[in-house]
Order: structure tokens, then C-alpha cells, then sequence
């Protein structure tokens, strides 16, 4: 019967299918822990596959990174930019090799995380700038605002971008009388947590009111998943401003606003302000240290240092020793090379006293009590 | 009998005439309503999703690249070919089974009976739960790996189960009996005549439903993102992480960058073709087969 | 050998007649018949089972919460670890209720249509390009939702908005995802299933009852007033909670299209939250927290629970319906 010829045919054509394309498929193998062979000549290539989950504040660098990284160890690093609460949540459960979050772990998450068999460990990798884009027909780059405007905008009193308090720290700009919307994250948000680090200290309202957490009560705006999300709101209403990692700003080009800094100065998100973020600060021993309202005059005030996260004694924590030795080496590339590609993307690389820290921390990782050998 | 045959034979009055109208162009109105979306949809997936086609959008991995390439959606073709694969592996025989049991055995049996009401409740079961469901049963407590396509599908079939087994219980009541009949006479074998005698006589309506279920579990998202995961590159491993079409769209659809968007449409129109291939495909084994409900 | 033939003597391997089973043909009957029962009490297995886990796996949320707490206290922030389900149980209803208000009727109107006013070469094409409608998956009904219906509608929003802004749950500010655009979403997607049991419960209403109106003078409007919806209602009642059933459970194109805020809107132009779109935003968030994720089981429970309701009730109006009319015999031709 001849539709037995059809069926017959179609699976054919669907086996076909799949079988030239696996066939073609030259993505490394999949399953943990398999290493490739060495292709002739250079360094033996590592190969396997290393999962993480965490923040999209420094997704574009770490997109980056793993595409290089790649191509140089054969090793594939599957990133997913869930947001730094889901990042800390999948690592501290064991279903990522390594976690990423822009807001150091609490104390109660860092009790959660123990609970796997090892301590969780902050591996700063870049800083970035939470830009304050806005998309506003008639008002250029470079709108100048201080920290308790911008509280007030997000929360909701200015409504309008020709308000007083916005006028009279721009004098001479003709503001339209276009309504402000607000967009902001509606997830768990590292970037959130810095951004309402800055607001906390220079609004009072906004301390007693929504805080500073990970993920707030937002008294207006609408909400959107990832930086990724908010920079898809802002380009899509008009008069609309949101917090979005300068990457994503620079983008979209989008205008971003000069920020007031704690010595006074409005400053624009750029590569250099964001680094002088982070000269002349002593992190702490554990690494778990914050870059936002720096003192330095020169300095951006919302720049943010985002980490990676990864266990200290991985093998503890159910790791098996491939996996620690793969994404030991993918750390030793971040603070390596990896700090020469992400002026590229505007992330500013670490001070030399942070990344010496942070080298020693990568350094001494462990698996089952013995340091991990073999690191490129 | 006259007064009777008088009033039914009055004209309509003018008024009736015009609600009549009304009415009709009211009904035919809110009709065109229903198809404007489809017309819509589809109109936009063309204009949108078009543009984004290209060899190298069928023959690449997304690369995730914020900067450059953003590559094609191959991986997520491949990802949802192997994963519904694997998926009406396991949900059409079980399905074609169960009902054959409620068609030659059960017939209206209390258990029967049973097991069709609880078939009943599968179908309306939200997608979003059985993903859920796999997501407790299998991947938090770490069965063989954490995010594995292979569980993907298992979620696919579950969805897929009772599409098959509402179907084919259709299909396979639909088998006259004289031929089940003709047969036992002849001596033959109730298994023998199950097999040989009326699933052969279905097939066509099976496969129908199938397809449609199959059609069905391609378009699922909600399972997958609790399953299978997200991941860039293409792979033949089930025990891994894998891409699907569902999910690449999910992921691209509220980014920022136009391209992205854009590929999220040409993933669409690639869906949807899927779909409505499989669907096509399904009503002309039906249209041809000489059962037909 | 000729099957017909009534050889008395014919045998075979073993010296049994043919008319006789062999031993092995007698031993696979019973085995497939435990075998095809095995996998349908499978399936009774596998629901008992699938609710039982959902239970176990929800009940912390429960204990902590309790039922009526979790489900009526309108607070849902995981970072201070509060679950309560009421803003997603309230979005889930509204944007249900606007998908049933607009997708109904139209659904309704559509199966009138094709089973009584079209003309007879409209009828098949016409009926497959509405179930062309289901054929489309959610996550596109999603991109075209966010991408091309929400901007384009938002100024018609807008101005509705400030017109009619003296209406309850109208007024403010209109964002561009909200509940009105789910539930138009979700209308369409309904229309398929609605309109295609509507379809069958129209077709089967007697043509004695539609010729005796028509007889008696009545106009087509008039005696699809009389005879078909009156016999039809059970059973458009069925398929209109199937609709609903539908619409509670639908996930990925409510959660590109509603806003996913956590709070209870005061209009219908906010942005909401529903069931089943915080189970898939915020698993990922819970893998480590066994609170959030009970919460988030604890949800897809209720979800569970309310679908069941609704589809026991549907069910109930559609067997309602397919049984025979109720028209004694004596009265009919």
C-alpha cells in the first residue's frame, strides 16, 4: 500500500538526517570527564565539557572567554545566563561545575553550599559598570544624576523627565515632558543587588524601603528576565530607563546617564572609570568584596566585580577529578589571557593585587585534600 | 388547520429579516475573527523568520557570542529530532498497547473504564507539570546525571501517551468486527489475530495519531526547560544536556539584539513548517486509509 | 493446506488435528493479554504515583504556609522566603476569564458557522484552518504575542485606558506585557478546542428538530435559536471548560507576554503573574533552596488540582450532551 512507502521514506529521510548531521557534528564529546586525543604538534588539548549557570552581567565576556578558550583547549564551557540567584542556587545544588553571581554569597547561602561537602570559593574575575541607560527622544548622552534622583526615579515620585530635581542638576538641557518608565529585573539579580547597593547609600527612602537584596519589591516599572531582558525593555518603550551592564548598553547603543560619584563627580560609564573602581582596594581574605561608591575621584560609582564560583575541594563536593582539573583550568584562563580580551567588551580586568589574590585562591584548589595537577 | 397553515404562511416581517441578517454577518464577522491570528502568524513568521534562513542558519551551532556570530539554530533542530525520536519510541507502543488492551480485552470492563478516565486526566494534565514531575522524580534526585535529554523525552512521551492511546482506541474500535471475526473462526489465534488482522487494518489511523502527537510534543516547551536544559552546541549524547527548537526560540525571545530576535523568528517559521508537515503528512494517511471515524 | 477443507484426518507436528491450537499459540493468548493489561494498569500506576510525589514533595510548603495560607496570602518574595500563591492564582483567573470573555464566543460562532451558514465547499477548508490554530506551538504564539501584538496594541490600550478609566480595573498606565494581552493570547489558542467540540455537539442536533422550526417559519437565526443552541448548550458548556482547562495550564506563552511580577495588578493593562509562568521562571532559582522549590511543586499542585476540576466538570457537560434527546418517540415525525 502506498502509504506504507510513505512512512518507510520518511523514516529513511529522518535517519539520514540525523545520522549526517552527528556525523558532521564536530563539537568535542559530550559526556564528562572524556579527553581527546592531542592534535599533531602544539599542547595536548584537554577537550570535555564543563557546565555553568549564573549571571548575565559578565555573560558577553564569558560568552567570549569560552569560545576562545575553545578553540585553544578543546574544552567546551556551556554558560548559561540564568541570573546570579539562579547561579548560586544551581551551584550550590551540584548541578553546574561552576557557579557565577555578581553579588558575593551570603552567609546563609554559604551554610546552604557547605552542606554539599566544601566551601564555596569567590573567584573575582572582572569589573563592569551598571550602567543607568535610558531611551528618551530629545535628552543627548551624559544626563547628569545623583544617586538620590535616581532612587527617586525608581521609585517611582519623578515621573516625568522634565522634574525639577532632574532639570536642576542639568541646566541648559531642554527636557521633554515625556513620562518616566521604569524597567528593572524580575529575577534574582547580582546586578540588582548593586544597584540597590548605590541607592541605599545616598537614599533613605529607598533603604527603609526596598533595600538591597538580590531581588526587591519595586515600587513601579515593568520587569524583565536577565540584563538582556531590561535592555529589551528599554529599547522597546520610549521614555523608558533601566540598569543594564555597560556591554549590553554600548549594544543597544544606548545613551547612559553621568552618575554622581562620592568625591562629586558626574561621571560616565567608561572603561577607565570602572577600573579606577577598583584601584587601591584591599579585598578581604576571602575575596567576598563589593567596588560600588568608591571613593576614588575618578571612579564610576557603580562598577561591580563579579565573581566565579567554584568549590575548594571540588572531589568533596561530588565533583568527579576531570571536571575539577577542566574547570581549574578554565579559571586559570579567565584571570590568564582572559584578562587581555575584556577591555574588548569594556569589562575593565582586575588590579594587579586583586588577580594575585585571586591566582592564589585558583591555585589552591583541591581534590580530595590533593592540589589539582596538570593546570595549562 | 387553515389558522395554522395562515400564520406559517405569513411573510417574514422586516424586523426578523433584519436580525436574521444581522446575525448572520455578526456570526461570519466574529469566524473571520478566528482566522485573522492564524493568517497573522503566519504572515509574520514568513516576513520575519524568511529573512533569518540561510545555509549557514541550518548548518551552525548558536555560538552565544555577544559580539560576531551569533550562529544558527542547528543544534536546536538536531536536539528536537532526537529527543522526539526517542520520545514516541517509548510513547507509541505503549500507547498503541494500553489501547489495544481497552479495545480487544477491556472493552467495558470496570477496570476499562477506569483506565480511560485516568487517560482522560492525562490529557488535561498541563505540560508545565509533567515537566515538573520528571524534573522530581529524575533530575533532582540525580538519576544517571542531572540534566540528561533523555529525560526531555521521557516528559515528551508522558504529553505524547494519551494523544496516542485516545487515538488509536478510536481507530482500532473502528476495525469491523466481522473481520476479527472471520478470522477466530478460521482458527486462528486471538494474538495472532490482534496482530496480524487488526493492527495492520489500523495502522493507518495509528500513524495518524501518532504523528499528531508527535506534531504536538515537537512544539513543548515547559518540559524541556526542567529536562533537557540549555546548551549551545549539537551532540548525539542523550545522557546530556541538549538544545531543542522550543527552548532556542524561549531563549532569544526577549533579548535586545535585533539578530537574535530575528533568529528566534527564523527558528519559528522552521518549527512551525515542522509542525505543519507532520500534520499534513498525518491527514493524508488518514484521508487515504479506508477507516475513517 | 485449504483452511475451508474439513478433513477429519489433517494433522500436524505432534499429531494433533488443526483444528486444535498448538501449545505455544495457546501459551502466547493469555501472556499478551497480561502483557497489554500490565501496560494499562501501568498507567493507573503512574498517575497514582505522579500525584503522590507531588504531594510529598510540596507538603513543607503546605506546613509551613498551610493550605489556605499558601494559597490565599498575597505575598510572593522568595528572597524573604515568603510563598503566597494568591497574585499567581489571581492572575491565572483573569487572564482565564478574558481568554473564555473573547475566545468563546468567537469559538461559538465559528462552529455555528461551518456546521449551519456555510456554504458546503467552505466547510472543509474552513474547519482545518481552524485546527491549523492548535497545530501552533505556544512559544510562537508567544514571540508573535511580545514582538508584533503587544507594541501594536498598546496605544489602543492606552487610549481605552484613559477613556474608559472610570471603569473598575481600568485606568493608569498601560505596559506594553499585561494581563489583557495573555488573555487574548490565550483566547486564540482556545478557539481550536472550543470550536472543534462545538462543532461536533452542532452536528448532531436531529434534523427533525431544525426542519420543524423552519417549517413552522422561522428564519436560519431564528431556528438556530430554537433548535440548535438549546440542544447544544450542555455541550458547548463542556467544550467552553475544556477551553478553560486549557488556558489555566498554559505556560510558556503567558510568561513571555504577562510581565512575570509577583503582585496582584490593579488593572487589567499590569503586568501579572500565573501559576504556571513562575513554575518555569523560577526553578532554576530554587535547585538549592528546598523551601522555594516546594513552593514552586506546591503551585504546579494547585495547578493540577484546578485543571482536574475543570476537566472532571467539562467532561460531565460533554457525556451530558452526547447522550440521546430526550424527545419521546411518539412526538418525533
Amino acid at each position: 500500500m502506498r502509504y506504507k512507502n510513505l512512512l518507510a521514506l520518511s523514516c529513511c529521510a529522518v535517519l539520514a538526517l540525523g545520522a549526517a548531521a552527528c556525523g558532521s557534528d564536530d563539537s568535542s564529546p559530550s559526556s564528562g570527564g572524556s579527553s581527546s586525543s592531542s592534535t599533531g604538534g602544539g599542547a595536548a588539548k584537554a577537550g570535555g565539557t564543563i557546565n555553568g549557570a549564573g549571571a548575565t552581567f559578565p555573560a558577553p565576556v564569558y560568552q567570549e572567554w569560552a569560545a576562545r578558550f575553545k578553540e585553544e583547549q578543546g574544552t567546551t564551557v556551556n554558560y548559561q545566563p540564568i541570573g546570579s540567584g539562579g547561579g548560586i542556587a544551581q551551584f550550590s545544588a551540584g548541578t553546574v561545575d561552576f557557579g557565577a553571581t555578581d553579588s558575593a554569597m551570603k552567609p546563609d547561602e554559604i551554610a546552604t553550599a557547605q552542606k554539599k561537602g566544601s566551601d564555596p570559593v569567590h573567584v573575582p574575575t572582572v569589573l563592569g559598570a551598571v550602567t543607568v541607560s535610558y531611551n528618551v527622544d530629545g535628552i543627548e548622552q551624559g544626563l547628569k544624576l545623583d544617586g538620590e534622583t535616581v532612587a527617586d526615579i525608581f521609585l517611582g515620585k519623578i515621573k516625568k523627565w522634565n522634574d525639577p530635581k532632574i532639570a536642576s542638576q542639568n541646566s541648559g538641557a531642554q527636557l521633554p515632558t515625556t513620562s518616566i518608565t521604569v524597567c528593572h529585573r524580575s529575577d534574582e539579580s547580582g546586578t540588582t543587588a548593586n544597584f540597590t547597593s548605590f541607592l541605599t547609600d545616598y537614599s533613605s527612602a529607598w533603604k527603609s524601603g526596598p533595600g538591597t537584596d538580590k531581588s526587591v519589591k519595586w515600587p513601579t516599572g515593568t520587569g524583565a528576565k536577565g540584563n538582556d531582558g531590561v535592555a529589551g525593555c528599554v529599547k522597546q518603550t520610549k521614555g523608558s530607563v533601566g540598569y543594564v551592564e555597560q556591554a549590553y548598553a554600548l549594544q543597544n547603543k544606548f545613551t547612559t546617564a553621568a552618575i554622581k560619584n562620592k568625591s562629586g563627580q558626574y561621571v560616565e560609564p567608561s572603561l577607565q572609570a570602572t577600573s579606577a573602581a577598583a584601584t587601591g582596594v584591599t579585598p578581604p581574605e576571602d575575596l567576598r568584596f563589593s567596588t560600588i561608591n568608591s571613593p576614588n575621584p575618578q571612579a564610576y560609582p557603580i562598577s561591580a566585580v563579579t565573581f566565579l564560583l567554584v568549590w575548594a575541594d571540588a572531589c568533596k563536593a561530588g565533583e568527579n577529578a576531570t571536571q575539577a582539573k577542566l574547570v581549574k583550568n578554565w579559571l586559570n584562563y579567565g584571570l590568564g589571557a582572559g584578562q587581555q580580551v575584556a577591555p574588548q567588551l569594556q569589562y575593565a580586568p582586575l588590579p594587579d593585587n586583586i588577580k594575585t589574590k585571586a591566582q592564589a585562591k585558583v591555585d589552591g584548589l583541591q581534590c580530595n585534600g590533593a592540589a589539582i595537577n596538570g593546570a595549562s | 388547520m387553515s389558522a395554522v397553515a395562515q400564520r406559517s404562511l405569513r411573510p417574514v416581517s422586516p424586523r426578523r429579516r433584519r436580525s436574521d441578517a444581522t446575525a448572520r454577518v455578526v456570526v461570519l464577522a466574529f469566524t473571520i475573527v478566528a482566522i485573522v491570528p492564524l493568517v497573522a502568524i503566519l504572515y509574520w513568521l514568513i516576513k520575519e523568520g524568511l529573512g533569518a534562513w540561510s545555509s549557514s542558519f541550518f548548518t551552525t551551532d548558536p555560538t552565544g557570542r555577544f559580539l560576531g556570530d551569533p550562529g544558527g539554530i542547528r543544534s536546536a533542530i538536531l536536539g528536537t529530532i532526537e529527543m522526539v525520536a526517542l520520545a514516541s519510541i517509548i510513547a507509541v507502543p505503549v500507547g498503541v498497547g494500553v489501547a489495544l488492551y481497552l479495545v480487544e480485552y477491556g472493552k467495558l470492563s470496570r477496570f476499562a473504564n477506569i483506565v480511560r478516565y485516568f487517560v482522560d486526566v492525562m490529557t488535561g494534565v498541563p505540560s508545565v507539570v509533567f515537566g515538573l514531575f520528571v524534573y522530581i522524580v529524575l533530575v533532582v534526585t540525580k538519576v544517571a546525571g542531572t540534566f540528561a535529554a533523555w529525560k526531555g523525552s521521557v516528559a515528551l512521551a508522558l504529553l505524547m501517551l494519551p494523544v496516542v492511546i485516545r487515538s488509536a482506541e478510536v481507530v482500532l474500535n473502528l476495525v469491523p468486527n466481522s473481520l476479527r471475526e472471520a478470522a477466530l473462526a478460521l482458527g486462528a489465534p486471538r494474538w495472532k489475530v490482534i496482530l496480524r488482522i487488526v493492527l495492520p487494518t489500523a495502522l493507518p489511523g495509528i500513524v495518524t495519531g501518532s504523528l499528531l502527537a508527535v506534531a504536538r510534543a515537537a512544539g513543548e516547551t515547559a518540559p524541556l526547560l526542567f529536562t533537557a536544559a540549555f546548551v549551545l552546541g549539537s551532540s548525539a549524547d542523550l545522557s546530556q544536556r541538549m538544545n531543542s527548537l522550543p527552548l532556542q526560540i524561549f531563549n532569544d525571545v526577549g533579548q535586545a539584539q535585533d539578530r537574535l530576535v530575528q533568529r528566534a523568528w527564523g527558528a519559528a517559521l522552521t518549527l512551525v513548517v515542522m509542525v505543519l508537515l507532520l500534520t499534513l503528512i498525518a491527514r493524508l494517511i488518514q484521508r487515504r486509509s479506508k477507516l475513517s471515524p | 493446506m485449504e483452511a475451508g477443507s474439513l478433513t477429519p484426518r489433517a494433522t500436524v507436528r505432534g499429531g494433533r488435528s488443526i483444528h486444535e491450537r498448538s501449545p505455544r499459540s495457546r501459551a502466547i493468548d493469555p501472556l499478551l493479554k497480561w502483557f497489554l493489561s500490565g501496560l494499562a494498569a501501568l498507567i493507573l500506576v503512574l498517575i497514582a504515583f505522579f500525584f503522590i510525589r507531588l504531594f510529598i514533595e510540596a507538603k513543607p510548603a503546605f506546613d509551613k504556609f498551610g493550605y489556605i495560607g499558601f494559597v490565599f496570602d498575597n505575598s510572593w518574595v522568595p528572597s524573604q522566603q515568603l510563598y503566597g500563591a494568591l497574585p499567581l492564582v489571581v492572575g491565572t483567573l483573569i487572564t482565564s476569564a478574558i481568554a473564555l470573555i473573547i475566545g468563546v464566543p468567537v469559538a461559538i460562532a465559528t462552529a455555528l458557522y461551518i456546521t449551519e451558514l456555510a456554504p458546503n465547499r467552505v466547510k472543509a477548508p474552513l474547519t482545518v484552518t481552524v485546527e491549523l490554530l492548535a497545530a501552533v506551538p505556544s512559544v510562537v504564539y508567544g514571540l508573535w504575542g511580545i514582538a508584533v501584538l503587544a507594541p501594536k496594541l498598546q496605544p489602543a490600550e492606552q487610549w481605552f485606558s484613559d477613556t474608559f478609566g472610570f471603569l473598575p480595573l481600568v485606568g493608569g498606565q498601560v505596559s506594553i506585557p499585561n494581563y489583557f494581552i495573555a488573555g487574548l493570547i490565550l483566547a486564540i489558542m482556545i478557539v481550536p478546542i472550543v470550536s472543534a467540540i462545538s462543532r461536533e455537539v452542532m452536528s448532531t442536533v436531529p434534523d427533525d428538530h431544525k426542519e420543524a422550526a423552519l417549517a413552522l417559519g422561522a428564519t436560519r437565526w431564528e431556528m438556530i435559536k430554537i433548535a440548535v443552541l438549546p440542544y447544544s448548550r450542555a455541550g458547548i458548556s463542556g467544550a467552553a471548560m475544556l477551553g478553560l482547562g486549557r488556558a489555566i495550564g498554559e505556560t510558556i506563552a503567558v510568561t513571555i507576554v504577562i510581565g512575570n511580577a509577583a503582585d496582584i495588578g490593579n488593572t487589567i493593562f499590569s503586568q501579572g503573574y500565573t501559576l504556571a509562568a513562575v513554575i518555569a521562571n523560577e526553578f532554576g532559582e530554587a535547585a538549592s533552596d528546598p523551601t522555594h522549590r516546594a513552593a514552586l511543586i506546591a503551585a504546579g499542585l494547585v495547578l493540577f488540582v484546578l485543571t482536574l476540576l475543570v476537566n472532571a466538570l467539562a467532561r460531565y457537560y460533554v457525556n451530558r450532551a452526547s447522550r440521546p434527546a430526550s424527545v419521546p418517540k411518539g412526538m418525533a415525525g
